[in-house]
């Protein structure tokens, strides 16, 4: 009952938080905020791979890419293209990629699956660099205007308006997590988890284990092409160096794991404090991948449970010594 | 000869000379996946470590010869330390973790060889001794690669000199197919982990201080030998030498000749090719260990 | 009607062969079990019929219809269980959560993404029932990986139960068990199967003895004799495999 107390108390005030988020912070924090804030989603459906089914993807970004130049092409090639179907187009190009690699990625795991991944991404981001009559190579593609939201009916809201658009970009990104947190609760995000713990326990009780393995990669494969429409509307500027790059598929899995990855909210916190280090660390240096590196390395090597990990053993710690005395 | 062939057999060399330094790096690479079942991510940064420590050398001494000598040396070294201290420690949590590691120590090795050299490319010098034209049976052909491929050649050799005629490298033999069995039979298997990991990135070295007049010496240098040799591991087989050697030098042809005619889709047929043997065959073409 | 029968089956791995053409016959109803010494094929033997492997040779049928080569989700479906020797369950989820997995297998519950699962009703209900069938209600929220040994034995065999199969194929349940803990899993065994049909895989010949209606011998992948446990005891052959073994 408190628990539940708890948790609703922590929602408003989050609500309230960002709600009055751009009043309190500025143009600038804004921004830097919704890039937190899209990268977090993008890393919760890394995790959702990573820590929910226990494979390893090393071209996470393909999604995350093909999401935004998706939602970029359409944009600059389609006149009056309206604003939610840009997002969405970008999780319908995620997720056609992710069906469409599915039945290669579903006989695999461990590190076989990293490495075919890793291929897939790597081939991916060629194609994107090689073929730029498409999508602009290394330029990219750029210059589009994000379009007004629309209400049919009722009002145009205008989104070069960075209030405007940090409010209708919050909402999707809210939206998406909590579907996938509601996912995760689901009948079938048990049985998604059950494959991290014992695959052929799984196809031994009688569930179909390469088509579960396929939804969960289109799931995912979904929700990061939506994340990389929203990043790319954010930017105003897609090229292969941020959205389709190694790096880029990189950082959700660093995210993940100094959040916690057997948690959900484990890559929204790693995410959150990956870019306030960034923001602290580039005072100093350029060389904030040296930094992230490091970083993530005593994370593996002496928290891998994460941020929430370590909250966890100090919330044990705590109520035993409360029973204790 | 007409000059399409002469092209032909130019691209050939050029291959080959490629396929052998692919070779180098990757032999590494398969026996300590062999053996320990890590896949080291972070094998081509100890290539490109190399290449950066031999350009430091070079400058510091003038001579070629020396940093060939001193910078795959520090690379195993390195690659020593790696081993000890940060996958020795990580062991226990899983193949996971052990592949996450190698992917952090990649990026440290990348944006540190940044941060104490720079973004810009280097220029590594091919010694005099090594530089210009040789002619062979009409065909003139760049004396630093016929090098390369020489060196690489008798390195080769005096591995498997090592690897199949001597007790040292019987043992490493067959920690490679099975580890847990060369342990029970009371061989100290950590010392064997760490002087295999070593051996494999001083060969890396070998490659990239090598490599470095012939590729010039820059943050991205790992890139393109890393995946490479990604696909000789895992195409060839996981732990299989002979299949590492096969694909090694069929990829370095592959890229040579594909770079020449049909330069768009090189990469793609390298990685659709990979793709469609890690989905049938997850142990690669001739790999026998998990 | 025999539930379970094999014809002919051959197996090997890579030229080293295991199964020399084993013609096993289980009826419905009834404790069948499966002894031999070690590396006679038993587990293997399971394998080819449970679908993890497919015979190089031979057929499997089940209830009548042939199912040789079939895939284990499959059989499952079509009602069979099987247990494993090395206990298989999933240690980060909790006993309840292992066992609910089973039970909305069951139900065919496989692609719900719409409800919350701890919300349906029905389904915790049945798990806890299950769970104090099985005598591990008061271990409900603890990580599987954390049962001692007997209990989680308890609850890998209970894995192959809660799926409700018509056959249940026990691989050496018992094994690593005290005399204590084998009693209790023989206990559990028998209740918990009370009408259906089971294989199991023994070395404990108290277990077999208290258990089967019907012991096969398998012997380098053949089966020396099949019959009820008197005529076995009774067995020369047997008795000669197992130099006399069997005196309980």
């Amino acid at each position: 009952m408190r628990n539940s107390l708890h948790k609703w108390i922590l929602g408003v005030a989050g609500v309230i938080i960002l709600a009055i988020f751009p009043r309190l912070a500025g143009i600038y924090y804004t921004n830097v905020f919704l890039g937190f804030a899209t990268f977090a989603l993008y890393a919760v459906t890394l995790n959702l791979q990573l820590g929910y089914m226990g494979v390893l993807s090393f071209g996470h970004a393909m999604f995350f890419g093909t999401g935004a130049y998706a939602t970029a092409l359409a944009l600059t090639h389609i006149q009056g293209f309206p604003l939610l179907p840009a997002v969405l187009v970008g999780g319908l190009a995620g997720g056609l990629l992710a069906l469409i690699l599915s039945p290669l990625l579903v006989r695999v795991s461990g590190t076989a699956f990293a490495m075919l991944t890793l291929a897939f991404g790597q081939l991916i981001f060629v194609l994107a660099l090689k073929f730029r009559e498409v999508t602009g190579g290394e330029d990219g593609i750029g210059g589009f205007r994000v379009p007004p939201l629309n209400i049919p009916g009722m009002v145009s809201i205008d989104m070069t308006n960075q209030i405007n658009f940090y409010y209708f970009a919050v909402a999707v990104i809210v939206v998406c997590l909590f579907i996938l947190w509601f996912y995760t609760k689901t009948p079938f995000g048990t049985l998604v988890v059950g494959i991290r713990d014992n695959a052929m326990r799984i196809d031994y009780l009688g569930f179909k284990l390469p088509q579960t393995r396929a939804v969960n990669l289109i799931v995912c494969g979904t929700f990061a092409g939506i994340a990389g429409a929203v990043h790319a509307l954010l930017q105003k500027l897609v090229s292969t160096v941020g959205v389709l790059d190694i790096q880029t598929s990189f950082e959700p899995i660093m995210m993940a794991y100094i959040g916690g990855v057997g948690s959900f909210f484990g890559p929204i916190i790693g995410s959150g404090v990956l870019r306030l280090l960034e923001d602290l660390v580039i005072r100093f240096t350029e060389r904030i991948g040296l930094v992230n590196g490091a970083i993530f390395i005593l994370v593996v090597l002496y928290g891998p449970t994460g941020i929430v990990g370590l909250f966890h053993s100090a919330k044990a710690k705590w109520f035993h010594k409360e029973k204790v005395s | 000869m007409s000059p399409t062939a002469v092209l032909y057999v130019a691209q050939a060399f050029h291959g080959l000379a490629y396929g052998m330094l692919l070779f180098l790096v990757a032999s590494g690479l398969t026996m300590i996946f062999g053996m320990m079942g890590i896949l080291n991510i972070a094998h081509a940064s100890f290539f490109m470590l190399a290449g950066y420590f031999c350009y430091t050398v070079m400058t510091l001494t003038g001579n070629f010869w020396l940093a060939l000598l001193i910078a795959p040396v520090v690379a195993g070294i390195f690659g020593i330390l790696t081993e000890r201290f940060l996958l020795r420690t990580v062991h226990v949590q899983g193949h996971l973790a052990e592949l996450l590691i190698t992917v952090g120590i990649m990026m440290v090795i990348l944006e540190g060889v940044k941060a104490g050299w720079g973004t810009e490319s280097m220029i590594v010098k091919i010694p005099r001794s090594l530089d210009g034209l040789i002619s062979i049976a009409g065909l003139t052909y760049p004396i630093y690669r016929l090098f390369i491929i020489g060196l690489s050649i008798v390195i080769l050799g005096f591995m498997a000199l090592i690897l199949f005629k001597t007790r040292l490298g019987k043992i490493v033999r067959a920690a490679v197919s099975d580890a847990d069995m060369v342990s029970a039979l009371g061989i100290n298997t950590p010392l064997v982990f760490m002087l295999v990991f070593g051996i494999g990135t001083w060969l890396a070295g070998v490659a990239g201080a090598v490599a470095g007049p012939l590729l010039t010496v820059f943050p991205g240098m790992a890139d393109q030998m890393g995946l490479d040799a990604f696909v000789v591991v895992v195409v060839g087989g996981f732990g299989s030498l002979f299949g590492a050697f096969v694909v090694a030098l069929f990829l370095g042809e592959l890229n040579a000749y594909g770079i020449q005619f049909i330069p768009r889709l090189a990469p793609v047929l390298m990685f659709a090719f990979m793709a469609i043997v890690l989905s049938f065959k997850p142990m690669g073409l001739f790999g026998e260990r998990e | 009607m025999n539930i379970l029968e094999t014809k002919g089956l051959y197996h090997d791995f890579s030229g080293l062969q295991v199964l020399f053409g084993v013609d096993l016959q289980v009826q419905e109803g009834e404790r069948h079990a499966v002894i031999g010494p070690n590396g006679a094929g038993k587990t293997t033997l399971f394998n080819v019929i449970t679908g993890t492997y497919q015979p190089s040779r031979g057929q499997v049928y089940f209830k009548g219809k042939e199912i040789t080569g079939a895939k284990p989700h499959e059989l499952t479906r079509l009602g069979m269980g099987r247990s494993f020797q090395i206990t298989s369950t999933f240690n980060r989820l909790t006993t309840f959560q292992n066992i609910r997995l089973a039970i909305l297998s069951k139900k065919a519950i496989r692609f719900q993404l719409f409800r919350k699962v701890d919300k349906m009703q029905d389904i915790t209900r049945e798990t806890d029932e299950v769970l104090k069938r099985i005598n591990l209600d008061r271990e409900r929220d603890l990580p599987a990986g954390m049962l001692s040994y007997g209990k989680h034995r308890s609850l890998e065999i209970s894995l192959a139960l809660a799926t409700d199969p018509d056959l249940i194929m026990l691989d050496e349940p018992t094994a690593g068990m005290s005399r204590d803990e084998t009693h209790h899993a023989v206990e559990l065994i028998r209740r918990l199967t009370e009408g259906k049909t089971v294989v199991i895989i023994e070395h404990d010949m108290d277990v077999i003895f208290s258990l089967a209606d019907r012991i096969t011998v398998l012997h380098y992948g053949q089966i020396l004799a099949s019959g009820p446990p008197a005529e076995i005891k009774q067995n020369q052959a047997v008795k000669d495999a197992y130099l006399g073994e069997l005196e309980v």
